[in-house]
């Protein structure tokens, strides 16, 4: 319905530490934020094992003593309770202007959810939303994984989709402050299946979508060498 | 506690990035508000300092509610931590769209009636929204001296090189109005001030972003009732307001006959929220609706005239528009029924700016086959309207309002609802026509007005 939005894809090979993509979005919404005009982006990465936190979070969600976490903890600018990160575990993060998709942040939530529902039905699996329970769920666990933050309505954080990653991690906490509903991954419903087969099926979600026509970014664009 | 989401009742403040006593920049981030797994920052949309905080941190609120409030200077603070939360308010930042809502130079006081700001978020107005009484122009007051002046009244000043050193302020404390700049000038106020019916404007509203109710530039009305002329005067008509003379006389020749409806707005109200974010305006949505059912209701859209009854060619709605110089204009939305909303929205600021400075052609206010009059932004629940000469009828639309509705089944319930009331020509529009037409467009609103984006 809208016409083909400009946005850049970023998306590295490698596993990138959790502080370091948070400060490349951090980049991305200073340029939006300086020209809410200019490109969008979407940042499609692996994170390292972390934990972090939403803003408003409590720290009771953490089934460890914050000064001893098992992994690095960050306490972020998103909404949310506490989640995990790992490798196996495709993380999005579109910067957007939300002005330009509704400006609404449950809409906001419900889309990015319908991308992974998208996702998710490309693999042949009924993904389905819980009233009240932002997340996609496959048949009780929880898949995926939503928290997002804005500034002028422009957006960063965005979602976690398990692939193949080890769930043991999130045995540690109470992901999301949701103590009975278990965390699952697609592969196993899928066995064999990686995140570099899921990732170009996301990209490709949150880019119809959002209308996001991707590009890779020029040089004066670029986020690392 | 600004809305988010269209979808968003109450919201968690997370944290407040400033504390009373504070200044604040304008586009600073005051403090963050949670709503479902989304975090927002909201920013004060004038300088100023964040007096009090009404509302902790891991409080939440409903939206709308007062968390906050930001005078402009450091003097007032004290003030308005004394003055009541409810006392008047301007209501200062929120994330949403700035622009509109934003520019409104609204200052905030430190005396009782117009308070400091509070920082809310009036939830979005549909044709509704009682507007917050006018607060615009309260600067500070001086009790030290200092010359004090509103915004307006110091802008007015320099245009028309009056020293505002030599004047004595009507307004509290001695503040120097606009009109007392006007006054030792000799010259009248001369903006036109067009007041249509479209939430976009609010006379001076509580400024908020993102949701409805933006203040237009309402800068100098006073918190007095608008008048052409002051207290013992008596002021020739002007030939705007001879036409008024002449049509109003007009239709006192018109056997017309009043319908009125009780439509719920629930669902019109929450999808005129997902849609002003795209630039539709009240006024475009509502002339949409009206423009629809009149292309099913042609008696409706039908005039009299000598040669018998007059079906036009087309639905052209036209809006009833206050000027401050006493005209009153109704531009055209032709073709409404085939239009769409965002080209609707669109003609329509084109319209309400040209007729400002007087730029309408002829066949842009001459042309309505239907009229619609919006005073609900004034919060009025009913009143009705006469019929504009040449044309079938005209519907006054008034301010939808939460009330308690008792359903068929005993049920009761709290609703949005507004009353609408058809003023007809009974030469040629029946009361069964009249009664149709509403109801249908009650259906529309209640039921299905996403259709009109369609």
């Amino acid at each position: 319905m809208n016409s083909r939005l400009d946005a850049i894809l970023f998306d590295p090979i490698s596993i990138v530490p959790f502080q370091l993509a948070w400060g490349w979005q951090r980049v991305l919404q200073a340029r939006l934020l300086a020209d809410s005009s200019g490109p969008e982006a979407l940042l499609l990465v692996q994170h390292p094992d972390c934990y972090t936190l939403g803003r408003g979070a409590s720290e009771q969600h953490l089934r460890f003593d914050p000064a001893a976490a098992p992994a690095p903890l960050f306490r972020i600018d998103r909404g949310g309770e506490v989640t995990h990160h790992l490798p196996g575990q495709l993380v999005a993060y579109p910067v957007l202007n939300l002005s330009r998709h509704g400006a609404d942040l449950h809409l906001y939530l419900r889309e990015l959810e319908a991308a992974v529902l998208d996702v998710l039905a490309v693999l042949g699996l009924a993904g389905e939303r819980i009233e009240g329970l932002t997340g996609v769920w496959l048949e009780g666990q929880k898949v995926a994984a939503f928290g997002v933050g804005a500034r002028r309505w422009i957006s960063q954080h965005g979602l976690a989709l398990n692939v193949n990653c080890d769930l043991s991690g999130f045995g540690a906490i109470a992901p999301c402050g949701l103590i009975d509903r278990p965390v699952g991954r697609l592969c196993d419903w899928i066995p064999g299946l990686l995140p570099e087969q899921v990732q170009p099926l996301l990209q490709q979600a949150l880019a119809s979508r959002f209308g996001l026509t991707l590009r890779s970014p020029t040089l004066a664009e670029r986020l690392w060498r | 506690m600004p809305a988010l989401s269209s979808t968003m009742t109450e919201g968690k403040i997370v944290e407040w990035l400033k504390k009373p006593g504070d200044p604040v920049a304008r586009g600073e981030s005051v403090l963050v508000v949670e709503s479902d797994k989304a975090d927002m920052d909201v920013e004060a949309f004038q300088e100023g300092f964040l007096a009090a905080v009404l509302m902790p941190a891991g409080e939440s609120a409903p939206v709308g509610e007062t968390i906050g409030l930001i005078v402009e200077t450091e003097a007032e603070i004290a003030a308005a931590q004394a003055s009541a939360p409810s006392s008047s308010a301007a209501a200062v930042a929120a994330p949403s769209k700035p622009p509109a809502a934003a520019t409104a130079p609204v200052k905030p006081a430190a005396e009782p009636a117009p308070a400091a700001k509070a920082l809310v978020a009036p939830v979005a107005a549909s044709p509704a929204t009682a507007p917050v009484a006018e607060m615009s122009n309260a600067t500070t007051t001086a009790a030290n001296g200092r010359l004090v002046a509103t915004p307006r009244a110091k802008k007015l000043a320099k245009q028309l090189g009056v020293a505002l050193e030599s004047l004595r302020g009507s307004g509290p404390h001695g503040r120097i109005q606009a009109e007392d700049v006007e006054r030792a000038s000799g010259q009248p106020l001369s903006v036109p001030r067009v007041s249509e019916g479209s939430s976009s404007y609010a006379p001076a509203t509580a400024a908020l972003a993102g949701n409805g109710a933006s203040a237009a530039g309402a800068a100098g009305a006073a918190p007095l009732g608008q008048a052409f002329g002051s207290p013992g005067e008596t002021v020739a008509f002007n030939t705007l307001q001879q036409a008024v003379i002449r049509n109003m006389a007009a239709s006192l020749t018109v056997p017309c006959f009043h319908v009125g409806y009780t439509i719920t707005t629930d669902r019109f109200d929450a999808f005129y929220k997902q849609v002003k974010a795209k630039g539709v305006t009240m006024t475009a949505l509502l002339a949409k609706a009206v423009a629809v059912v009149l292309a099913r209701h042609p008696q409706v859209n039908a005039a009299y005239s000598e040669a018998g009854m007059a079906y036009p060619a087309s639905v052209n709605v036209a809006v009833a528009v206050a000027m401050d110089d006493g005209g009153l204009l109704t531009p055209v939305l032709a073709n409404a029924d085939k239009t769409d909303l965002y080209s609707l929205s669109r003609s329509w600021a084109d319209l309400v700016a040209r007729s400002r400075t007087k730029q309408l052609k002829p066949a842009e206010y001459s042309t309505g086959t239907f009229t619609l009059s919006n005073l609900g932004m004034y919060g009025v629940d009913r009143f009705d309207a006469i019929l504009p000469p040449g044309t079938g009828a005209i519907l006054a639309v008034a301010a939808s309002r939460p009330c308690v509705v008792a359903a068929s089944d005993g049920s009761i319930s709290v609703k949005r609802q507004m009353q609408v009331n058809l003023t007809a020509d009974h030469r040629v529009i029946y009361g069964t026509h009249g009664a149709a037409f509403l109801k249908d467009l009650a259906a529309l609103i209640e039921t299905d007005p996403e259709s009109l984006a369609l």
